[in-house]
């Protein structure tokens, strides 16, 4: 049984940084947004379990939380790879052509816009303008910033992300 | 004009309080909190600041209706949300003088009467709030935040508030929305949030590089700091240059300052010596203008008699290869990515428009189709519940006003012509 | 006072409101699709724009406030091509599959584009293809449809409280879903029915099986369920029921409806329905015809009265049957049969404290307005959750609760876990010790009120004799809140009643409210607990409440009915079932009621039962009770039958007749044929005859009509001032009885949203929501027995076993495990033993310990 609980709750470090979050605001429900940063780190990505464990935290109703969840691009609503690449594709990266990297990425590591590659290295994001534009084309990759990207770059890049 | 908003960038510590202290900082705080709250609301409304966040609302003007509200207690939350296109003039000050900004909202905090700040920064910005919040941790142990600021007595407690990618979070009200935990979906106005913002409070919302300024006036008075660039709209402005230019990057110049001036000769230029088609001046929300409009004063004022807005400052510079109807249609992916879903125009519209766009880019646009965006994007503008989606029908409008010809091109040849 | 125009014409409001509440007070219409009237203004479809003189842009009229000397237009051609235009964009998604909609005919896009246009659109891709989920064995979601208007997401959230769905996703790729994206798993109101606009939500109860302009007729009526009463309308075709809608704004509910009421119709329709009397022959129950078995009752009881007197004959009456059949039961009772031995189930919980807190604080105490319940700055929330119990009044506290109200629960209340500030765990038989101190407190601080001196010095002599229950957390911040709230309301729910010193909870609540001054709600199970005691079937009370034992309001009765009424002092509920056990009752009458399945052990009303020399049931069904009976006679049921119900504010109105059917006899005219062979005559024509009869002998009903009735005019008190004010001079004292047998969990009985009674088992949708007995135990007793969400046990208590599943929920505080009263051999009653209250004679619950075992 335990199995249940020990699933479903968040240990008590963590309840213990979501209820100091909870200090900073005057009501419980502002502390969401933290609170979902924290389950999508303890689990990878927002799995129903993972934003019911918040709903509980957070004694808000599991519908909201899973709405207000998906509202964000930011949130994972699927298991992602080991490394979450973000490019950009915005005007000013694709006048520099943050378009070709895209193809890159498929062709060299085998990964799709919203998709994770087979060996699960990788998951490829498309962002919108991530305000490297003066240095564009640029990419996040877990919450690392990379910019004046080529083809050689995103390689060489890449290298430091097993 | 000797820096202020970016003075010291360039040291690589300068996101160090001991820098910042060096450089003269904080001593606008003390300053400030050596005269009334009202003298400061004062030097603020003389200075004539105007918001940099892209609406050009007066500051001062903002801050008296927060004032005049009785209710208590009041916020102040600073919008790092940063998430036009083409913009990344905040994000220097907020990665490499993190404490003009926390000087910046002390000294607001204490001329508001609000006793609590939050920085909505965009989740994009990740590393910006590692150095937010070791700045914030920096100025509670100085004294220049926390409970008693300066030991005189005054309260202001700051914390930042990551977003989590929602271009719309920007838009004030939907701000206020997304830090009380909920999607960010604008409120009805009025009432304004000046009176009903966050948690039901008064609410002051001010951009990063509004509330930078702030010091500023405190420095120099309001009276002086008026004189600085356009006498409407004064003071130094930041302006983010991208896209075919040989230097582009963020540069700090008096308001007014012309766009013909910023590209060529700021931002070096154009790159690899081809031609200037276009400009989009202030964030791809705002109207294109074509190459021979660019003789015009980067102001709030100015600019809507050119054709166009000043939105953030972000100037994206296409050269001859550029082709429009391509970065048309990326920009309505990023609104129909970005459109919050509350209102049918914005909702259906964006998606519509990208969708006829996306046809024309691949060469399988027909006769009509063009009239057929104008009719889409007449129906959406004017008649969207907030301005994101009356900005993504004004980019097509502009385009088509400005660069129909190339729409027509890709219609009767059924390819991109580029 | 502003002043506007609007289409050219001039109005004045006394009041600040919208220009689109402006415009409808008004009588101009103005097109809309996001706005909903009980719900906040949204502004999301635009439909609503007009134009303002001296505005730039069109306005949306759901969201601009009126201002003095504003000029309006509300239809102009620019106006209506936006509208087009709007239009137009909805339809770039939106299937045009109307002919297979079950929403066409009262859909409002489909209203919206007739009026407006276009013809024809322009989008040339694809639509959006979702396919319509039936995920859920209820509602039906289509989300090709939606229009995202968000209507169903207000509702959810906003009025009914359950936040079980949400818009998922942003921009173009909002949908609505509820959490786990299949099932709703929610509160099953269904009023995301009422809302959506479109056909984006459906109920699976009629899909396909009618369109809305086929009904027959639709009746306005009033629920079977609980004693909220909501009202609602019944839709019908081919004299069966098609579905169950309620009218916007309309009934107390004001259009909002639960689970049971809205989907627990179909057991009217059911095949398990009685069609024919039945007679006992040689040990079985035979079919027979009316003639056969009315006489064989009539003569039955004849005899049996003859040869034993009235006093060995007794009857139980009915919260489900109306006030008529009610009022003639026990004026058979007491006319035709001699007898004073009539009750019924309300005497283990409702009647039981509506008569101890009549007694001490004066008739109608328990009347108040479940609507005013949301103005209470403090509610104090025990004995039950009205959540599930009366969902409707539940709504009240929840917006209460929205409003700032403190929500204080002692106990348990799922319903109320989001919306609760304040949680008090009472341990088990020690509610009363922690409620008299609670009082006690209060007294304390607030002192005598100086308005009835017997009752405050009952309260300071109980003050006297109480030591402090020190160890209950909460009860100081309760007492403060109590003590500063300007306006207190107190809900209580009757398991507190159902303890050997109940006595002593309603003396403490009695107390609370006199000192606080506070409203005080009495949760209602079925739909006439109120009703069935002012038509007087209660051993000492005649209809209307009148004491029996006042000799005026006796010879008043003797008088009006022609003849002399009993003089023996009757039997309660519990009482009848012993002289049953004990050979004192011969003969029991039985009208619409299960004792075997619905009081406590079984066994033991079995036994009791079993004993008698003659058994009548009259039912719907053929019920536990019923197979025990000699003869057995099939009723009519709500929605076949016309007849009044008072609700829990003591509100009457009029349960109509709305289909036709061949199955039964109108309870009442059951009664009255079997009188009538019996030698007293009973003739009426219908039971508006008899409420005319009835409004005539009871004081309590004075002149009331069905006319006035229906106009809504029937609210405590009908006509004046209440009839009586507290009537007793002291504290009834009672047994102090210890009841606690230290077991480490213990039963209580619990009332579900999905089901009431047994009804709700006979009802397909309510099963499907809630197939079999769940046990709802605390994550700390889960955690301590190790088992989890799912796990079937076996729940054993001295009386007997029953098996269940486990729900493991969080909003159980204490180590009481909760089972309901509902399924077929697997109710919790028959379960339990109990002893009386020495006061109320109701049936206090004990030796619930249990032992619960994995199976
Ligand atoms: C769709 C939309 C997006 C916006 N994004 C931003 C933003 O990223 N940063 C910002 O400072 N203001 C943004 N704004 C403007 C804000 O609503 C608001 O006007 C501003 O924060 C006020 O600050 P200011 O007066 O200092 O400019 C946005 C407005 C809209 C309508
Ligand atoms: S215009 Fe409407 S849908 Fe678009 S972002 Fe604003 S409120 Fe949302
Ligand atoms: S009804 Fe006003 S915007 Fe929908």
């Amino acid at each position: 049984m335990a199995v249940r609980f020990e699933l479903i709750m968040f240990n008590e470090t963590v309840i213990n940084e979501i209820n100091g979050i909870r200090k900073k605001y005057p009501d419980r429900r502002s502390a969401l947004l933290p609170s979902l940063y924290i389950a999508q780190r303890e689990f990878g990505w927002l799995s129903l379990k993972a934003m019911s464990c918040v709903a509980k935290a957070l004694n808000l109703p599991e519908a909201d939380v899973r709405g207000t969840a998906s509202f964000y691009s930011m949130f994972k609503h699927n298991p992602v790879g080991r490394n979450v690449i973000q490019l950009c594709t915005n005007v000013s990266c694709m006048i520099l052509g943050a378009e070709k990297l895209v193809d890159f990425l498929k062709s060299k590591y085998g990964v799709h816009p919203n998709g994770t590659s087979e060996d699960g290295r990788f998951s490829l994001v498309i962002m919108e303008c991530i305000g490297a534009c003066g240095t564009a084309p640029a990419m996040l990759v877990n919450t690392d910033f990379h910019d004046e990207l080529s083809e050689s770059r995103i390689e060489e890049i890449l290298e430091k992300y097993k | 004009m000797e820096n202020f908003l970016l003075k010291n960038i360039d040291n690589p510590n300068s996101a160090d309080i001991a820098e910042y202290e060096q450089a003269g900082g904080y001593k606008n705080l003390s300053k400030a909190l050596g005269i009334k709250p009202k003298d400061v609301l004062d030097e603020v409304k003389a200075s004539g600041l105007r918001g940099r966040g892209g609406a050009g609302f007066p500051t001062g003007m903002k801050w008296t209706f927060a004032t005049a509200d009785p209710k208590f207690p009041k916020y102040l939350m600073c919008n790092a949300d940063e998430g036009e296109p083409g913009t990344f003039k905040d994000r220097p000050i907020l990665e490499k003088n993190p404490h003009l900004l926390i000087e910046g909202m002390a000294i607001s905090g204490y001329a508001l009467g609000a006793e609590y700040g939050h920085i909505y920064l965009r989740g994009e910005y990740p590393e910006a709030g590692d150095i937010l919040n070791s700045a914030i941790n920096q100025a509670n142990e100085k004294n220049y935040l926390g409970e008693n600021i300066l030991g005189k007595g005054i309260k202001f407690k700051l914390s930042v508030h990551m977003g989590a990618g929602a271009y719309i979070c920007g838009e004030e009200t939907a701000l206020i929305e997304s830090i009380e935990g909920k999607k960010g979906q604008p409120r009805n106005k009025p009432p304004f949030p000046v009176n009903v913002g966050a948690w039901g409070m008064p609410t002051i919302v001010n951009n990063v590089e509004t509330l930078s300024n702030v010091p500023y006036i405190i420095e120099i008075g309001g009276e002086n700091y008026a004189k600085i660039g356009s006498s409407e709209c004064p003071g130094p402005k930041l302006f983010s240059v991208s896209g075919c230019v040989n230097k582009p990057g963020v540069y700090e110049l008096p308001m007014g300052t012309t766009l013909q001036d910023i590209i060529y000769n700021h931002a070096g230029g154009m790159r690899n010596g081809k031609k200037l088609k276009a400009v989009i001046p202030g964030g791809i929300s705002t109207p294109v203008l074509p190459a021979d409009a660019i003789d015009c004063a980067m102001d709030f004022v100015a600019m809507p008699k050119a054709g166009s807005m000043l939105g953030s400052g972000a100037v994206i510079v296409m050269d001859e290869d550029v082709c429009m109807v391509k970065v048309t249609y990326r920009a309505l992916k990023f609104f129909e990515h970005e459109s919050c879903g509350k209102c049918v125009p914005c909702r259906e519209g964006t998606d519509w428009l990208r969708k006829i766009l996306e046809r024309i880019e691949n060469g399988k646009g027909t006769q009509g189709d063009i009239e057929l965006l104008s009719d889409v994007a007449g129906i959406m503008s004017g008649k969207t519940f907030c301005p994101l989606g009356d900005g993504a029908a004004g980019v097509v409008m502009g385009m088509i006003k400005h660069f129909r010809s190339e729409f027509e091109e890709h219609i009767k040849e059924g390819k991109c012509t580029f | 006072m502003i002043t506007l125009t609007i289409n050219n014409k001039e109005i004045s409001l006394e009041q600040p409101m919208t220009v689109l509440e402006a415009s409808r007070q008004a009588g101009i219409k103005i097109p809309t699709l996001c706005y909903f009237e009980a719900l906040k203004p949204y502004g999301g479809c635009r439909l609503c724009v007009v134009e303002v003189e001296r505005m730039p842009r069109l306005q949306t009229a759901c969201t601009l406030m009126v201002a003095d000397g504003m000029v309006i237009q509300t239809e102009s051609d620019t106006i209506s091509e936006v509208r087009r235009g709007i239009l137009e964009f909805l339809l770039i998604n939106h299937p045009l599959d109307c002919p297979y909609c079950d929403k066409a005919g009262e859909c409002e896009l489909q209203d919206l584009v007739n009026k407006y246009g276009p013809a024809v659109g322009r989008h040339k891709e694809e639509k959006r293809k979702v396919p319509e989920s039936h995920k859920d064995q209820i509602l039906a979601r289509n989300m090709e449809r939606c229009v995202a208007c968000t209507r169903c997401v207000r509702m959810c959230s906003d009025v009914q409280g359950a936040s079980a769905i949400s818009m998922m996703g942003r921009g173009n790729d909002t949908r609505m879903e509820p959490f786990s994206a299949d099932s709703f798993n929610c509160e099953y109101c269904g009023n995301c029915l009422t809302v959506c606009p479109v056909g984006a939500i459906l109920s699976r109860l009629y899909l396909h099986s009618f369109r809305p302009w086929q009904v027959d007729r639709e009746v306005d009526t009033v629920c079977s369920y609980c004693g909220v009463g909501c009202s609602l309308t019944v839709q019908v075709r081919d004299d069966s029921i098609k579905r169950v809608i309620p009218k916007e704004g309309k009934g107390l509910n004001k259009g909002l409806l639960c689970s049971r009421g809205r989907f627990g119709y179909e057991y009217i329709g059911s095949d398990d329905r009685l069609t024919t009397p039945l007679v006992r022959k040689n040990g079985k129950l035979e079919p027979a015809t009316w003639t056969e078995a009315l006489e064989i009752v009539a003569d039955k009881l004849q005899g049996i009265r003859k040869e034993s007197g009235g006093v060995s004959i007794a009857g139980i009456a009915s919260p489900r049957c109306s006030n008529e059949d009610n009022y003639l039961f026990q004026k058979f009772m007491r006319m035709t049969c001699g007898t004073n031995n009539i009750d019924s189930i309300s005497r283990t919980g409702y009647g039981a404290a509506q008569k101890y807190f009549e007694d001490l604080l004066g008739q109608g105490i328990t009347s108040n307005l479940i609507d005013g319940l949301k103005n209470s700055e403090a509610i104090v929330v025990l004995g039950g959750d009205p959540t599930s119990i009366n969902p409707i009044l539940g709504l009240s506290i929840r917006e209460a609760a929205r409003r700032g109200a403190q929500i204080a629960v002692i106990g348990n209340a799922k319903g109320l876990e989001r919306f609760k500030t304040l949680q008090i765990t009472a341990p088990v038989f020690e509610e009363a010790a922690v409620l008299e101190s609670l009082l006690a407190q209060v007294f304390a601080s607030k002192g005598e009120r100086g308005e009835h001196a017997f009752l405050d010095r009952g309260i300071a002599d109980m003050a006297a004799g109480t030591s402090t229950v020190s160890d209950v957390k909460g009860l100081d911040d309760l007492k403060k809140i109590l003590l500063e709230s300007p306006s207190t309301s107190i809900v209580f729910g009757t398991d507190l009643v159902q303890r050997s010193d109940g006595h002593r909870s309603l003396f403490a609540v009695s107390g609370l409210t006199y000192l606080l001054e506070a409203r005080l709600y009495l949760l209602s199970e079925k739909a006439n607990e109120q009703g069935v005691i002012d038509a007087g079937c209660v051993p000492d009370m005649l209809p209307g409440g009148r004491p029996l034992h006042i000799e005026d309001f006796k010879k008043k009765f003797e008088m009006l009915w022609k003849d002399s009424l009993p003089d023996f002092k009757g039997k309660t509920l519990m009482e009848i079932i012993e002289g049953a056990r004990t050979g004192d009752i011969k003969a029991l009458y039985i009208m619409g009621e299960n004792p075997v399945f619905n009081l406590p052990d079984a066994k033991y009303v079995k036994e009791a039962l079993d004993s008698l020399d003659f058994l009548v049931v009259q039912d719907i069904f053929l019920s536990e009770t019923a197979e025990l009976a000699d003869v057995v006679l099939p009723a009519l049921g709500w929605a076949e039958r016309t007849g009044t119900v008072t609700n829990l504010e003591r509100r009457i109105q009029v349960q109509k007749k709305a289909v036709e059917t061949s199955a039964g006899m109108e309870d009442w005219r059951i009664i009255s044929e079997i009188s009538g062979k019996m030698g007293y005559k009973m003739e009426y024509k219908d039971s508006e005859d008899i409420m005319d009869e009835l409004a005539q002998v009871s004081p309590l009903y004075r002149d009331l009509t069905y006319k006035e009735i229906d106009r809504g005019k029937s609210i405590w008190p009908y006509h004046g001032e209440p009839l009586r004010g507290a009537e007793i001079s002291e504290i009834p004292a009672g047994e102090e009885v210890q009841s606690g047998n230290g077991a480490d969990y213990y039963l209580a009985v619990d009332r579900p949203l999905f089901h009431s009674g047994t009804l709700s088992r006979r009802s397909p949708a309510l099963t499907k929501i809630m197939p079999e007995p769940v046990l709802r135990i605390s994550a700390a007793s889960a955690e301590k027995l190790g088992l989890t969400d799912g796990d079937r046990v076996n729940v054993t208590t001295s009386a007997g076993s029953s098996e269940t599943v486990v729900v493991v929920d969080d909003s159980i505080t204490d180590n009481r495990v909760y089972m309901g009263n509902n399924f077929k051999d697997r109710g919790a009653c028959r379960l339990l033993n109990f002893r009386l209250d020495s006061v109320t004679k109701a049936p206090g619950i004990e030796g619930c310990g249990v032992t619960i075992e994995k199976r």
